[in-house]
């Protein structure tokens, strides 16, 4: 029994937990004391337990990174409840697209921890992700200049954020297999299409992450001279080419220019930040509702905005240990598909949240990307719980990895 | 509850949100740490954690890590690092696959010798399995308890040149290493023709190398030299038309 005890509280990270579901009770709880309507006290219950459940209990079930997990669910949670204290309708469906994202991550978990041989799998996804990302140039509809939304049975699907994952596959398998022409040759088409759909915030996503990959696979210096030369080139060609490239660039300069008109986000979503001050105006005090785009583009702002600026940090930094984690991950790896895997979601989460942050606090021209976890969408949250699902079976195939190790030390582990 | 009361709380509550997100971020960064520091430790008690096996030259008698996949050649990025002429800055990938053996993906330019075939195309490397890269010739060695065919073992013969007149096994280019495993050598055999090698740790009390499957260098001559007559034999052969050639090369 006290060794039971014992074994339990040596549990990695049970204390970590246990206070991730002590803040969510208590702020929920605290909305329920405000609107006192029954869903936010069944939230109060419902959002820690399934904290735990995601943590706990799926690392019970698949051999998997505890702590990665844990802080994806905190910052997937944190998500839930700003945009259901904002919006209570977009707060549930968050919710529920949280849920569905669990068990997408679960599968791709489980497709990089089972899967052997990547070959065919590779080419089907690469010919499907080019026909993805043509089909918004047919049926989407244009919205904030750029046309990167297409629309199924009432339902907005964002292909270049389904095309995120392919990317990262396609682009770690051919390198690891030395393809490097034929990588290149597959992000180039899929950074054609996103320039024809005039999504330029994805296309330096897309851009950022093969070159990383590239770098780290064959860490050729001239290769990277090039890819920095004609990244440069196509900045300068965007920003001449697309009339909402040049606003952008414009509003990020000065936005009090026209703090009514075209820079009404970036000064709206400042002013919210600086109100937040150090401790935030306090949950559900808060009038962050006046920033256009606060549940997508400006949720950064609005956390600020509510918890501080000293929060503001908690969840940077739950950010830098996420990709941390994905470093220690690719390191640990025994192959370098995994390897380049692993860093791939590592620099694509990074990449990503320092666009949109950067873009929230005017360290750099605002770009239409979500902040990974946390803004509302059910793309971009299923996209993001993928990402850490592709994170996490490349754990646990290092994982089955060491066991293996120790069982070959166990077996004498010397030449026969 | 009143607008008041709530106002009251909520700002109460906002150092009790940041304290606890204080309090997480730093128990995860205790976390990662314990993580980082246990998985060293535990890489420190498996020093052969990650490597199938290793890749000795017999030329020098030198022994280096092998990695699940890698590279082999003269580049410093290379993960089996040979140089000498004949060798490619990449000569060679090399991924092991369970239930397969080590797959040795050969350049397409340069000169790769499994077993003494030259390849031609990707073949399997088991344990023992000799690859002539360039000038080296080297000897894989994959770990027991791996899950790998088992070599079939031959009788050694008392010479190369014996089984040569009998069979050329060295022709037959499915490399399912059934050439020459020697199961014991003799106790008089001294390891490396007797020269010092660097590959300590590998005697036993009397001073008999425990790795059996080594060649001795005068093994090594002896085989070139049998690799020397064939090529003779093959080159007093007729020539055959390049087509028949070719298809012939391709069947095999």
């Amino acid at each position: 029994m006290s060794e039971k005890k014992t074994k339990r509280a040596h549990e990695p990270g049970r204390n970590t937990l246990l206070a991730m579901m002590v803040f969510f009770f208590l702020a929920f709880f605290l909305l329920a004391l405000k609107d006192g309507q029954w869903q936010s006290f069944a939230l109060s219950v419902v959002v820690p337990a399934i904290i735990y459940i995601g943590t706990a209990g799926i690392s019970h079930l698949f051999p998997s990174d505890r702590l990665l997990l844990s802080l994806t669910n905190f910052l997937c949670a944190l998500g839930v409840l700003v945009l259901y204290r904002l919006s209570p309708s977009r707060g549930m469906t968050q919710a529920f697209n949280y849920g569905i994202g669990v068990g997408c991550m679960m599968l791709c978990a489980m497709m990089v921890r089972y899967i052997r041989s990547w070959k065919w799998l590779t080419a089907l996804i690469m010919v499907g992700s080019i026909g993805l990302l043509a089909l918004p140039l047919v049926f989407g509809r244009e919205t904030n200049g750029a046309k990167n939304w297409f629309y199924i049975g009432g339902y907005s699907v964002q292909p270049s954020e389904i095309v995120k994952l392919a990317l990262l596959v396609c682009v770690s398998y051919l390198l690891s297999q030395r393809k490097v022409f034929l990588s290149l040759l597959f992000a180039g088409a899929c950074l054609l299409m996103l320039m024809l759909q005039k999504d330029l915030g994805t296309a330096l996503l897309y851009f950022g992450v093969t070159f990383i990959l590239l770098y780290t696979a064959t860490g050729s210096v001239p290769l990277m001279i090039g890819g920095v030369a004609g990244g440069a080139a196509a900045a300068v060609l965007g920003y001449q080419m697309f009339a909402h490239v040049k606003k952008r660039v414009a509003i990020w300069l000065n936005p009090w220019a026209d703090s009514e008109g075209a820079g009404y986000q970036i000064v709206q979503s400042l002013i919210a930040i600086v109100n937040g001050g150090a401790w935030g105006v306090g949950l559900g005090l808060g009038n962050a509702q006046v920033i256009p785009e606060y549940y997508n583009d400006f949720i950064f702002s609005v956390i600020l905005h509510e918890f501080g600026l000293v929060f503001g940090l908690v969840v940077l930094c739950m950010y830098l240990f996420i990709i941390i984690r994905g470093v220690m991950i690719a390191r640990r790896c025994r192959t370098v598909f995994h390897a380049l895997l692993a860093t791939g979601c590592a620099s694509l989460i990074a990449l990503q949240t320092f666009v949109i942050i950067g873009g929230n606090i005017k360290l750099i021209p605002l770009t239409g990307v979500t902040l990974p976890f946390i803004s509302y969408g059910g793309t971009s949250m299923l996209c993001s719980l993928c990402v850490i699902g592709l994170l996490q079976g490349v754990a646990s195939r290092n994982k089955a990895g060491v066991k293996e190790d120790r069982e070959l030390a166990m077996a004498g582990g010397d030449a026969r | 509850m009143s607008g008041e009361a709530y106002e009251i709380l909520a700002l109460l509550m906002r150092y009790v949100f940041a304290l606890i997100g204080a309090l997480i971020v730093f128990r995860s960064f205790i976390w990662l740490r314990k993580d980082a520091r246990a998985y060293r430790k535990e890489m420190k008690t498996l020093p052969d954690a990650g490597l199938v096996g290793e890749i000795v030259d017999l030329d020098t008698g030198k022994a280096q890590p092998l990695p699940r996949e890698g590279v082999i050649g003269s580049a410093r990025e290379c993960d089996i690092r040979v140089k000498g002429d004949g060798v490619l800055r990449r000569h060679a990938r090399f991924e092991f696959t369970e239930g397969k053996g080590l797959k040795i993906i050969p350049a397409r330019r340069g000169l790769t010798l499994l077993n003494g075939v030259e390849m031609r195309g990707p073949g399997y490397a088991l344990h023992g399995t000799q690859l002539g890269i360039g000038v080296h010739a080297l000897r894989v060695r994959l770990f027991a308890g791996l899950n790998v065919p088992t070599p079939v073992a031959y009788p050694e013969p008392d010479s190369i040149l014996d089984a040569v007149d009998e069979e050329i096994p060295w022709t037959n280019i499915t490399v399912d290493n059934s050439y020459y495993l020697p199961e014991e050598r003799s106790a008089d055999a001294v390891p490396f023709g007797g020269q010092t090698q660097d590959y300590d740790g590998q005697y036993d009390d009397d001073g008999q190398m425990t790795w059996q499957y080594a060649y001795s260098l005068e093994d090594l001559r002896q085989e070139q030299a049998a690799r020397q007559w064939i090529d003779a034999q093959q080159d007093e052969e007729e020539p055959e038309p390049p087509k028949r050639r070719r298809r012939r090369n391709r069947r095999e």
